[in-house]
């Protein structure tokens, strides 16, 4: 019995995963001093069990019940998302934290799970019809369900980690690639001002110095001048269109009358998002692109993560003795900075051999999408696959001062109780995709 | 493979759509994968310098001056040491200041402070620390820093022999050789015996945590306190000329003691002196800004025109190069005609018939016209050069000047004009541009006092660090060669000045005493008032050379500053 179950195991995904598990545990076992060892580090190995234990549950079962019951499983995970607005507890100003007592819960890592089991369902129901309009602007309508619910929190960084997700499922479905770019421009529009409003303003503070660029963005915050630019941009497409038009290259005029539409709504959608936006939010988020400007406050993270990472070279310093982390220079290390640590303690050979045990584990996945034996499987896959995958860049690439700070923990490694019992559901479920593809009746 | 029929048709757009987005997820780790080599393999030493600059505090100890001492063993500056407390910069400073403040019973204030560090106050005793350290369940964690300060016993007195400390500037920082915020000499002693004095700074390097607080020692190396200066001062001496000048008719002026037989430096006073124990920014530009120009070391760096000290000089010169001797007689009407000038003498009714021995005493200067025009201004030049005018003594501390001898050619590149018979009789009374520090005239007057040999001035005779001798001065002289009766002459000459002629006043029963008065005319003023000697006369030890800046007549003002000198240096009442 245990025998042909561990034949049945698919090893070359059970082994990067236990690897990336356990560089996980050393990293915060290495990230806690002798006084918060049992808080930490024995916290995350019960995690880790109660994952693993869930894991083998959920791949016995068949994962054809969650499309069955998917209005179920979005309905929980509503009321989850709910529950924590009304029971939860404020932590470092989110409200993000249900208290159980003995442990407390971050309903959104599991919510992000029954998301993505929810909104493949209806892919998979509606599939033909992904060309359609409607389509998009339902499975939009649920995703701002959810969206809605965790910016209430506020957690705008869990927020965004449903954007890529969304993306890849929808191009995977066959949303025409237009729509995609719309509403990719529509969220790099409406979110790109108010930061780079906030950049500016730090950046001619701090250096005292205006440069070309920082003269056009000042000239730029004001509304006005963005919807003239808006409205040019508009006609321009026009003009283009109706050039090539002449030009006997035919397409719809709906594609740049939506393009330009798309400018001109993320100007106006710009304003409100600005303004619920708090300051240190934005602040926060686009200071990677300088960290000087700002090096005591939001900049300083950034700063010691890359010295930090930097000073580890090639064999990093050891186990327990990366000055930067045992000193208390780097914040945050055994969560969201947990590979600085890596980096440092472990120096290139282990922070690179992390990023290729991830990319194994997430080619894995997308083998399990490829041989799954519906469509559902597939998407449910791809999304996991996704989910990873930016969790992991974006974290990583914070950590390198290449993307933004946000507080995505890095899946499987940081500590964090619901995220790695959340990541080993999805690893379970993931399983029992692959166990039916592989059974032939 | 999807099973589903309905599914199959699409199952190809899918493969494409999968084969896009695993290429895409491999460029997204490809650029995290490229993004951490440049961190750790291509910038990795860059970013081990800033880990360790951040974690790694040193900071040096000053080391404390080593002491100075005077002739007889006097202290003259030494080291008192205070206690400054470093604490970890916080929000709330002012509380724990006034919190420390309660307890101590005292009023102590915020020093400096940066982003690591807060320095409360330099001027701690002992007992007050250990109060702290005591209390030092204080949750507020803090180091006790010990400094040495410098201080000076009668600083007035002392200040341009001894010279003062200040701060390193930016331009004498050397690597490896001395450390910002150091302590370095200015002037005097302090500066010439910088590098003996300064003694080693000790090292502490400490690791620091990201909240500043200590974790490790690294090393540890205490100072070492610089080596004890043996100077050549007669403080007691020093004191009492220093109290004469500032008691003379302007305050203004220097006086120069040497020891006849080693050539020490027993005493060098310039007056008005400062107060080197207080050296502030503030004390600094008010002396800077103070008309009678404290900082100048009058002994030293002041080129003053002789009068009629120079007549020495010329005496000899006439007795050397011309043979007069005592019989030879001028007569002063109280006049010199050269030309149609007419060069009077200081007494108008004249000297009436003088032999060389009246001239000096009574200082005609008829008679010393006349020598001078016999000279010729060539070989007065000559002799004012033999008696080191122009060049430095050499003496042991900074910023010496030399005297300056007019030359014709000197006069025809300033003023295009010749030399004239008249600037040569000028020359032989000292007056013109002729000019010689305070100094000068002293080791003049040793040089003839002891038959022609110059002993060097020196103010340091030894220098000591743990018991060993690390410096000794060595005596060094130069010699002159003037016949036997030409030096007996001029001493009886000098001697006869303070028996019966200008320098009277200085008169001593027990003490033979010699010298010459001077009366120096100048653009600023009063003249100014000199009176070089030399005593005892048979068996001579020291030598004086006194000027009071315009202080009028030499014989009524410089005269009672030596003797009260000589009274005090052979313990007379």
């Amino acid at each position: 019995m245990i025998n042909k179950t561990l034949y049945k195991l698919d090893w070359k995904f059970f082994i990067p995963l236990i690897v990336l598990i356990g560089i996980g545990l050393i990293s915060v076992y290495s990230a806690c001093t002798k006084y918060e060892t049992v808080k930490y580090f024995v916290t995350q190995l019960i995690s880790c069990l109660l994952g693993s234990l869930a894991c083998f549950f959920l791949s016995k079962c068949h994962y054809q019940m969650y499309k069955k019951f998917s209005v179920l499983i979005y309905i929980i995970s509503l009321l989850l998302l709910c529950s924590v607005l009304i029971f939860g507890t404020l932590k470092r100003g989110t409200k993000g934290w249900l208290n159980l007592g003995l442990i407390s819960l971050q309903p959104v890592e599991i919510a992000k799970i029954m998301f993505i089991l929810a909104i493949s369902a209806f892919f998979d129901k509606n599939w033909k019809q992904a060309n359609h309009i409607y389509f998009l602007i339902i499975s939009l309508m649920l995703l701002s369900g959810h969206v809605m619910l965790i910016m209430l929190q506020p957690d705008f960084s869990s927020t965004l980690s449903y954007f890529p997700i969304m993306m890849i499922l929808f191009f995977v479905i066959g949303v025409k690639c237009f729509y995609l770019l719309c509403i990719v421009l529509l969220v790099v529009i409406t979110i790109g001002i108010p930061l780079l409003k906030t950049f500016t303003l730090m950046y001619v503070e701090h250096f005292n110095k205006n440069t070309l660029l920082t003269n056009v963005l000042t000239f730029c915050q004001n509304i006005n001048v963005r919807l003239v630019t808006a409205l040019i941009i508009f006609i321009l497409l026009l003009i283009i269109w109706w050039v090539l038009h002449k030009l006997k290259i035919k397409f719809s005029i709906s594609y740049p009358i939506i393009l330009g539409c798309t400018f001109i709504l993320g100007n106006i959608l710009a304003i409100p998002v600005d303004n619920s936006l708090k300051n240190y939010q934005k602040k926060r988020f686009i200071v990677f692109l300088n960290p000087k400007i700002d090096s005591k406050g939001f900049g300083y993270n950034i700063i010691q993560s890359k010295i930090a990472i930097g000073s580890g070279q090639f064999v990093g310093k050891g186990l327990r003795r990366g000055t930067q982390t045992q000193l208390g220079f780097l914040p945050e290390q055994h969560t969201d900075f947990i590979f600085s640590l890596i980096g440092e303690e472990g120096g290139w050979i282990m922070a690179q051999c992390t990023i290729i045990f991830y990319l194994i584990f997430i080619w894995r996945i997308l083998l399990i999408a490829k041989e799954s034996k519906d469509l559902y499987g597939s998407l449910v896959a791809i999304g996991f696959a996704t989910m990873f995958m930016f969790y992991a860049v974006i974290n990583i690439g914070m950590t390198m001062g290449l993307m933004p700070v946000t507080g995505m923990p890095l899946l499987l490694i940081s500590y964090g109780g619901s995220s790695m019992v959340s990541s080993l559901c999805a690893v379970g479920i993931l399983r029992s995709i692959y166990s039916q593809s592989h059974d032939y009746y | 493979m999807w099973r589903n029929s309905d599914e199959q048709i699409y199952y190809k757009n899918f493969i494409n759509k999968y084969n896009f987005i695993f290429v895409l997820f491999i460029i997204l780790f490809i650029l995290l994968s490229i993004r951490l080599f440049f961190l750790q393999i291509i910038k990795g030493k860059q970013y081990v310098i800033i880990s360790e600059r951040q974690r790694i505090f040193s900071r040096y100890e000053h080391a404390p001056r080593g002491i100075i001492y005077s002739a007889d063993n006097v202290v003259l500056a030494e080291n008192k040491f205070t206690y400054a407390i470093l604490f970890y910069t916080q929000q709330n400073q002012n509380k724990l200041i006034n919190k420390l403040n309660d307890f101590l019973e005292n009023e102590i204030n915020l020093y400096s402070t940066n982003n690591i560090f807060t320095k409360f106050t330099y001027n701690l005793s002992m007992a007050e620390v250990l109060k702290i350290l005591e209390r030092k369940a204080n949750p507020n964690n803090f180091m006790v820093l010990k400094e040495a300060h410098r201080i000076y016993h009668n600083p007035k007195a002392i200040s341009h022999i001894i010279g003062y400390i200040s701060e390193i500037k930016r331009n004498e920082l050397q690597l490896g050789y001395n450390n910002i915020g150091d302590y370095v000499g200015r002037g005097g002693i302090e500066q010439s015996y910088n590098d003996y004095l300064k003694g080693t700074n000790g090292q502490l390097q400490i690791e620091v945590n990201a909240k500043g607080l200590q974790t490790k020692v690294f090393k540890y190396i205490p100072p070492t306190i610089g080596a004890d200066v043996y100077s050549t001062i007669d403080i007691s001496l020093q004191k009492v000329a220093y109290n004469a000048l500032k008691q003379s008719s302007t305050g203004r002026g220097a006086v120069v003691v040497l020891d006849i037989k080693t050539g020490a430096i027993k005493v060098l006073v310039s007056s008005p002196g400062f107060n080197i124990n207080k050296m502030s920014t503030n004390q600094f530009n008010k002396y800077c800004l103070d008309k009678s120009a404290p900082f100048f070391n009058r002994a030293i760096q002041g080129i003053y025109s002789p009068g009629s000290i120079f007549k020495i000089i010329t005496l000899i010169a006439a007795m050397e190069a011309l043979n007069i001797n005592k019989s030879d007689i001028i007569h002063c009407p109280g006049y010199f005609k050269l030309g149609n000038r007419h060069y009077l003498c200081w007494y108008k009714s004249g000297h009436g018939k003088v032999n060389l021995i009246d001239a000096i005493a009574l200082s005609c200067n008829v008679y010393f016209y006349q020598l001078g025009v016999q000279l010729s201004i060539n070989t007065l030049i000559k002799y004012a050069k033999m008696f080191f005018i122009n060049s430095k003594t050499g003496i042991d501390l900074p910023n010496e000047k030399r005297g300056f001898i007019p030359t014709p050619t000197w006069k025809y590149n300033k003023l295009h004009t010749s030399w004239f018979q008249g600037d040569t009789a000028i020359f032989a009374v000292g007056q013109g541009a002729l000019g010689v520090t305070v100094l000068q005239m002293a080791y003049i007057m040793s040089g003839i006092a002891n038959n022609g040999i110059f002993y060097q001035p020196y103010s340091v005779d030894r220098i000591i660090h743990n018991g060993k001798i690390i410096y000794k001065h060595i005596k060094k002289y130069k010699q002159i060669d003037l016949s036997r009766t030409t030096l007996q002459l001029i001493q009886k000459a000098l001697f006869e000045v303070v028996e019966h002629g200008t320098g009277i006043k200085c008169k001593l029963n027990s003490v033979k005493i010699a010298g010459k008065t001077g009366t120096a005319q100048n653009s600023r003023g009063k003249p100014h008032a000199w009176f070089v000697s030399y005593a005892p006369v048979n068996n001579p030890e020291i030598a004086i050379a006194v000027i009071v800046e315009n202080g009028g007549s030499g014989g009524t003002n410089a005269v009672p500053i030596s003797k009260q000198i000589y009274k005090s240096y052979f313990k007379l009442k």
